[in-house]
């Protein structure tokens, strides 16, 4: 049974333009910041031959002595030396800005990209329409779950294959989103199947049924799988989050 | 690097090469579900075969010493079966015992979305879950081929 995929992907058209404009936009922002980051480059490259030249100045002046005595020469090494040193403080100071500028940069890009998947959601499921799916588990020692078959009026609208991580993560107390997707307002049927293993390690399938009005506002359901502890049987059911 | 990738898709024809790999998940033979996107981080080879392909075994069987050897590297081995009837699959995994899940497409979603059009075919993904290589066709004559673009992958 294949896995379907992200229920974004039934508005992909939609989901690509949006992620076309916010790939110009971060390109055009990135642009200066990047020929910035270069320019900024440099100057670690050319203080080496500028803090050369004036050890390289000096020798003309060394020269006119008659006397060719080192002295001059050894005048000049540590003020090179000296030189060299502040250029090479100076490159080490450049290259830390320049590292707190990229993370800087990087922490922006994040923060873009989260705004944008917030507004993508807000643009392909408007709130008056929006209908959500979750699914918990608690406990999970009666039922091991392989699969959940999602149907909303009699049509499937997500098919998911868990993983045995996954399912360690929902036993977890994680809770996932099996789908999102849009209603109109009125009266709607949810039907929700769990297939796994259940107690002895038998295969196990069930059904939850839920009948529910969806207004204005965005409708959010909960699928639950329990653990009824005194009949030593999973138990299913699906939460209205009013 | 683009270059080379884009000159192997032309040479080969096969849309997917340098493109994400597409995410699945599927039963195993062995009980529980896989999906590919938790194996990001590892090279992994995916081998689609039927039961009534010769060549097929002889894959699986050289993909089993390949797993064996190169999993503590980071690979993963899986067998995509893509039979209407399971029962070949499930005689082949009780007789071969190999070391790497057989999964099970009978609807052949996955075999689609790879774009599978001859049996055996062998894709490698490398560990940042693009797709690297693909193989139309299985002969003992290409494994040392097949081994060396596995290390490669495997020492990026």
């Amino acid at each position: 049974m294949p896995h379907v995929a992200h229920p974004l992907r039934f508005l992909a058209p939609q989901a690509a333009a949006l992620r076309l404009v916010a790939l110009v936009l971060g390109m055009l922002w990135l642009a200066p910041l990047s020929a910035w980051a270069q320019s900024a480059a440099v100057p670690p490259a050319t203080a080496a031959p500028a803090a050369s030249a004036p050890a390289g100045a000096s020798t003309p002046k060394a020269q006119p002595n008659p006397s060719g005595e080192a002295p001059a020469a050894s005048a000049t090494a540590p003020a090179a030396g000296a030189a060299g040193a502040g250029a090479a403080t100076e490159a080490a100071t450049d290259t830390r800005g320049l590292d707190q500028d990229i993370q800087g940069l990087k922490k922006d890009v994040v923060d873009l990209n989260r705004d944008l998947f917030v507004l993508e959601e807000e643009l392909l499921f408007p709130a008056n329409t929006q209908v959500a799916v979750f699914i918990s588990m608690d406990v999970g020692d009666f039922f091991q779950l392989d699969a959940v078959t999602l149907k909303i009026d009699q049509k499937e609208v997500a098919n998911y294959l868990y993983t045995p991580r996954e399912v360690e993560a929902l036993a977890k107390g994680g809770v996932q989103r099996l789908y999102i997707g849009n209603l109109k307002a009125g009266q709607h049927e949810l039907v929700a199947f769990f297939s796994g293993q259940g107690p002895h390690e038998r295969d196990y399938r069930r059904g939850a049924t839920l009948k529910f009005e969806k207004g204005i506002g965005a409708k959010y359901l909960e699928l639950k799988i329990n653990d009824r502890q005194r009949r030593q049987q999973p138990e299913f059911e699906i939460k209205d989050w009013e | 690097m683009a270059t080379a990738v884009l000159a192997v898709a032309a040479a080969t024809g096969y849309a997917l090469l340098g493109h994400e790999a597409p995410d699945f998940a599927l039963h195993a033979v062995g009980g529980s579900n896989v999906r590919l996107s938790e194996h990001r981080g590892d090279v992994v080879v995916l081998s689609f075969w039927g039961s009534r392909c010769g060549q097929c075994r002889t894959q699986l069987a050289a993909l089993d010493r390949s797993f064996k050897t190169y999993h503590p590297a980071g690979l993963q081995v899986f067998g995509i079966d893509v039979d209407d009837d399971q029962g070949g699959a499930l005689d082949f995994a009780r007789t071969q015992a190999l070391g790497f899940p057989l999964l099970l497409d009978p609807q052949k979603a996955v075999a689609r979305s790879y774009l599978v059009d001859n049996l055996p075919m062998t894709i490698l993904i490398d560990r940042a879950g693009a797709v690297r290589q693909v193989h139309r066709d299985f002969s003992s004559k290409f494994e040392p081929a097949y081994l060396q673009q596995l290390r490669v992958l495997l020492n990026e």
